[in-house]
């Protein structure tokens, strides 16, 4: 069934694009602080709150980062199967509120960490059913 | 506050919903070509193939759609909410599978939904 036995090697790469993912998030993040609770009403605005964003370096790492991010994913799918892939990655469900807290000092709840685990138990049904599907279309 | 966290959460579906549909296309666009093998020059010069199909540029509009929509959402939220909020692209997913492209989704799958439905509505109470 999987393409490939999950080695060392591979779930370092897989680990990695959780983390890439975390950075990217937090870049996009990054990119839009100075623009924090922007109003906007008209096409204009909405033009200058993009010119604004666009602009920002940060908005470009992330973005630089989303291709290679892509190409190292596709790379890794056609060598480990999607079912073992996306459970490995849903890991930045939890990496992501965690770099808010150090990097953005956000404040995450208690309540807010039950949502993230149901969330990512959810995630991991959902791609775990993935095989189930491969097996009866063979 | 509780008509803006509609508002935002309205604007997640909608980029999660153009997130469904870049990759509607763009999973229709492989399966017209023949997939590479498992190293990083083959996969570089197939998404160079890929470029070519059209459907490959609906699919890019429909990420430069959603990365807008995102931008403005991390703008007026915390990224921890909005990012788990963004879930919801599984259930966009199942539901496309099962209407649009007729699909069989397995009770395990429709079980993780609603774990994730559950999950979102706590993060978001809170």
């Amino acid at each position: 069934m999987f393409k490939n036995k999950l080695t060392l090697k591979l779930l370092f790469f897989l680990v990695l694009t959780d983390f890439l993912e975390t950075f990217i998030h937090l870049c996009f993040k990054k990119s839009t602080l100075l623009e924090e609770g922007v109003v906007i009403t008209s096409p204009f605005e909405l033009f200058v709150f993009l010119q604004n964003v666009f602009s920002s370096p940060f908005l470009l790492i992330g973005l630089v980062l989303v291709v290679g991010t892509f190409i190292l994913w596709s790379s890794l799918l056609s060598r480990v199967d999607l079912s073992v892939a996306v459970p490995i990655c849903s890991f930045s469900y939890i990496l992501i509120p965690l770099a808010s807290i150090i990097f953005l000092h956000e404040k995450v709840s208690f309540f807010r960490w039950g949502g993230v685990l149901f969330i990512l138990l959810g995630v991991v049904l959902v791609s775990l059913s993935t095989s189930e599907k491969g097996r009866a279309l063979e | 506050m509780r008509e803006k966290l509609v508002f935002i959460l309205f604007l997640i579906a909608l980029t999660s919903i153009c997130d469904t549909i870049n990759q509607l296309f763009l999973k229709s666009a492989i399966n017209s070509l023949i997939p590479p093998g498992g190293n990083v020059r083959a996969v570089l010069r197939f998404i160079i193939k890929l470029i070519a199909v059209p459907r490959v540029w609906l699919s890019f509009l429909f990420s430069l759609i959603s990365l807008c929509i995102w931008l403005f959402v991390l703008s007026q939220v915390d990224l921890s909410f909005a990012f788990s909020a963004d879930s919801m692209h599984y259930i966009f997913i199942a539901l496309a599978s099962r209407f649009i492209l007729k699909e069989r989704v397995s009770l395990k799958r429709w079980m993780g939904i609603v774990l994730i439905v559950v999950g979102i509505a706590l993060v978001s109470l809170s």
